[in-house]
């Protein structure tokens, strides 16, 4: 069984199933739809994240590079008003984000601790200014994607990516398979040895392992899935900006898979639909509802140290 | 004789600055025999360690392995060669099972550890392995236990275990008994003395009775240098052993003054 | 470019750069000292200009609006430090990052509540208004020539503190040993509050010399911040000496680059950095 605590295997369960049924009560273009799905993707972005520092160590500043690359690669890779294979160009860009980790991680994994946190930021605020002021890509205001790929296997298409709800199913499954990929990966004899590089280290290279290499593997995990978010983001809204790639995206993304527990990889998802619920009901509540989101993440902070999985998991282990 | 020797140095020094922490230092470690080394506090035994595992990289001198030269590798080759360490500070896994740290040790050897999808529990090798390192040193009743809930004792053979789990030929121990009540130190006495038969064993250890029943060759260091290296006796009748020593006890006697 | 441009541009490089130099050394001796990463320094920037804005419109003068901002920040920083900061010393950075992530929200949010969204200019004060001539047909603003000489002097001032003084040694020895510290009987509670509250003043003066230079928007401080991070990281975390290059070089090179290579300035600081990482991963000046 890949889910160990009991926690998981009563909420997981329950959010999939409520998830799987919950557009086909409601009319399919509808806001709602729409906005689920947003923070769906979301999760899945989150949990990457929450993989590298909860589960790898690697407290990242810059994830959003990956992010922002998944949609920006999408855009350079794919002919402006054409319709190409979803397929093909997820396995491209996955290909092309995966290369770009290995390269990145290769350097910002030379160093540790304070200096890999501003070292990952570096790197994304470069990615950032890059694309911030390129004229090729629209600069600040970013690119329009025009055309939705199509998504046949093999002449078969069963999916319209210009539906939302069928966006939702797929938005819905990946998420599904990530959190499954990531399970499986922490349980195999290689996430043993993450999980004793992340405990302690120095003992784990005492006894004969490269750490690098494995963190460097897991920087390569990480950084793809979270540019499959973001190309999943941008091909939802049709548009990829420099925002995407900003550090607050980082930052926010870090706010949630910790509000959710760090390092549980199923708290991303908790985590990500508490933040975006709560900054959906501070943005109707008041205009200043970033003052209320700050002042949350401080109590949270000080307060909720092991995020709403670990306090759920207090409730219900045992 | 001279086939066994194992491990070997050459004129290793260590320089930190100015500092000498260890200055030219030639000696030889034989298979199936327990070298000690001693000296008082600052001596360089620790250095002389760390620089014997690769995690110390020396300022000159070389290692030689089998008679190859290894002082520029990096440390996790070492334990590729069969060279393992256990530290003077107790360095397990503590938030897991006295299983699960022999696991992770013993993993390295039987591959797959780039394996993403099988469950680490589906290899029946690195659990018997486990197993058979904790039996070694008689920590069988404790295989499900979490490191942190066992004994400091417990913690110090898990330790050793967590080396032997990993296949070494040449075992380095820091301090094993540091901390230990006797009976416990009589355990790891009794341990040592059944595995210097099979390993090459470097014990570096303050409990000099302990080090003295155990050693078929010791050296022992002062100030970063090396002033003897021989048995048991011969280096007990040496005097500037002694002067070495009761200096140094006189340095922690006014240490424990002030 | 003309030798003209070159000097002028040189001046204007050294002057950023010490500029840079006054936030960057609040944020790494907090760092040094106290083992904080205070990704809200920046936010300490923007409260010192809009402080100083606020009291020059309502006050009319430069000076009294800029003592009466460096006063409110330097409180600030005591209750801050009292309230939050002194629940992060036994944690991670992790959680050092998350609520100082906070705290720029909090401020951010407080910004555009008390102040509003638009962008404001502080006028340069009357006897610093004007320029140097330079050349027949060109001048240089003296305010900018007196900014960096304000910056050059609080850097001789830290640099006797830290050196000198007995707050200095404590400064020193904290770094390296707490416990220490702790056996001269020193209340390291108390000297971690002084610190924290001189590294947000040192944030908050910044601000308030930067003033009457720069515009004061919104977000003026997420990006000061993170090009002090590309300073402290080349210079070595802790390091004062290191902020102080790094500081420099980050003036000079994003400088010339806006001239040389307007395209590619924005990035090229950060290129740097991570060139100096490759090199020294500990930076400049690491301990």
């Amino acid at each position: 069984m890949i889910f160990e605590k009991r926690t998981e295997r009563i909420l997981v369960p329950m959010f999939f199933m409520v998830a799987l049924f919950v557009p086909l009560f409601l009319e399919s273009n509808s806001f709602f739809v729409g906005k689920v799905t947003t923070i769906i993707i979301l999760s899945i972005f989150v949990m990457s994240l929450d993989f590298l520092v909860g589960r790898v160590g690697l407290i990242t500043l810059g994830h959003a590079l990956f992010y922002g690359l998944g949609g920006y690669l999408f855009v350079i890779l794919s002919p402006e008003y054409e319709a190409v294979n979803f397929w093909v160009y997820t396995f491209y860009i996955c290909g092309i984000a995966a290369l770009i980790a290995l390269v990145t991680g290769a350097v910002v994994l030379r160093t540790t601790g304070i200096y890999f946190i501003m070292i990952t930021l570096a790197i994304s605020q470069m990615m950032f200014y890059y694309f911030f002021d390129s004229l090729e890509f629209g600069g600040d205001d970013g690119v329009f994607i025009f055309m939705k790929p199509e998504t046949s296997i093999f002449g078969l298409s069963f999916l319209n990516l210009d539906d939302p709800q069928h966006f939702y199913y797929l938005a819905l499954f990946s998420l599904f398979n990530t959190l499954v990929f990531f399970k499986v990966v922490l349980r195999s004899r290689f996430g043993r040895i993450v999980e004793a590089t992340k405990q302690n280290p120095d003992r784990t290279e005492a006894l004969g392992y490269n750490i690098f290499a494995f963190r460097l593997t897991c920087y390569v995990i990480g950084s793809t899935l979270g540019a499959y978010a973001g190309f999943l983001f941008a091909l939802q809204y049709g548009f990829v900006n420099p925002s995407f790639l900003a550090w607050e995206m980082s930052g926010t993304a870090l706010v949630m898979s910790i509000l959710g527990g760090l390092g549980t990889i199923y708290g991303a998802i908790l985590g990500t639909f508490t933040y975006e619920g709560l900054q959906y009901f501070f943005e109707h509540l008041t205009e200043d509802w970033l003052l209320f989101m700050g002042s949350a993440i401080i109590l949270m902070v000080i307060v909720l140290r092991k995020g709403i999985a670990g306090y759920l998991e207090k409730l219900l282990e045992k | 004789m001279a086939n066994d020797i194992v491990l070997e140095t050459e004129a290793l020094s260590k320089h930190w600055g100015g500092i000498k922490a260890l200055n030219d230092i030639s000696l030889q470690f034989r298979d199936r025999q327990l070298h000690g080394v001693v000296g008082p506090n600052g001596a360089g035994k620790s250095t002389l360690l760390n620089m014997l595992c690769g995690t110390l990289k020396p300022t000159s001198g070389c290692i030689f392995h089998k008679g190859q030269r290894i002082d520029t590798l990096k440390p996790w080759k070492f334990v590729r060669r069969g060279i393992g360490r256990s530290f003077q500070k107790t360095n397990i896994y503590p938030e897991v099972t006295c299983l699960e740290n022999c696991a992770i040790s013993a993993q390295r050897r039987f591959g797959g550890n780039f394996n993403l999808f099988a469950s680490r529990h589906s290899n029946q090798m690195v659990r018997k392995a486990a197993e058979q390192a904790l039996a070694q040193v008689g920590l069988d009743d404790r295989t499900h236990t979490i490191a942190a809930e066992i004994s400091y004792g417990e913690q110090r053979q898990l330790e050793i275990a967590m080396v032997l789990a990993t296949d070494p030929c040449i075992l380095l121990l820091d301090e094993p008994m540091a901390g230990m009540g006797h009976e416990e130190s009589q355990r790891i006495i009794a341990l040592l003395k059944e595995l210097k038969k099979t390993y090459c064993i470097v014990l570096v250890e303050h409990d000099m009775d302990a080090i003295f029943e155990l050693s078929d060759q010791l050296t022992v260091l002062d100030n970063g240098r090396h002033l003897i290296t021989g048995t048991v006796d011969e280096v007990r009748a040496d005097p500037r052993v002694k002067e070495a020593y009761l200096g140094a006890e006189e340095d922690d006697a006014e240490e424990q003054a002030a | 470019m003309t030798t003209e441009l070159f000097f002028v541009q040189l001046i204007n490089g050294v002057q950023y750069g010490l500029l840079l130099f006054l936030i960057a050394s609040g944020l790494t001796l907090v760092f040094g000292v106290m083992g904080i990463l205070n990704l809200a320094h920046g936010s300490m920037y923007m409260v010192g200009a809009y402080l100083v804005w606020y009291f020059a419109t309502v006050t009319g003068s430069f000076t009294v609006s800029a003592v009466l901002s460096a006063i409110i920040a330097l409180s600030l920083g005591i209750l801050i430090e009292r309230v939050l900061i002194q629940r992060l010393y036994n944690r991670n950075h992790l959680d050092q990052v998350l609520l100082t992530i906070g705290m720029i929200f909090v401020f951010n949010s407080l910004q555009s509540i008390l102040f509003g969204n638009d962008p404001y200019g502080v006028a340069v004060p009357g006897a610093l208004d004007g320029g140097i001539p330079f050349t027949d047909n060109s001048s240089y603003p003296i305010y900018r020539i007196f900014a960096a000489l304000v910056c050059v002097a609080i850097a001789g001032v830290l640099y006797y503190v830290v050196s000198r003084t007995r707050l200095g040694m404590l400064i020193r020895a904290g770094e390296s040993n707490r416990e220490m510290v702790e056996a001269l009987g020193v209340n390291i509670k108390s000297l971690y509050t002084v610190v924290f509250a001189i590294g947000v003043m040192l944030a908050a003066v910044s601000g308030i010399i930067a003033a009457p230079m720069r515009s004061i928007v919104p977000g003026m401080g997420e990006s000061v911040l993170i090009t002090c991070f590309v300073v402290v990281v080349i210079g070595g975390m802790g390091s004062i000496k290191g902020a102080f290059v790094g500081a420099l070089l980050v003036g000079l090179i994003s400088t010339f680059s806006s001239v040389l290579m307007p395209s590619m300035s924005n990035m090229i600081i950060y290129i740097f950095m991570i060139l100096v990482l490759l090199v020294k991963p500990q930076g400049l000046f690491a301990k």
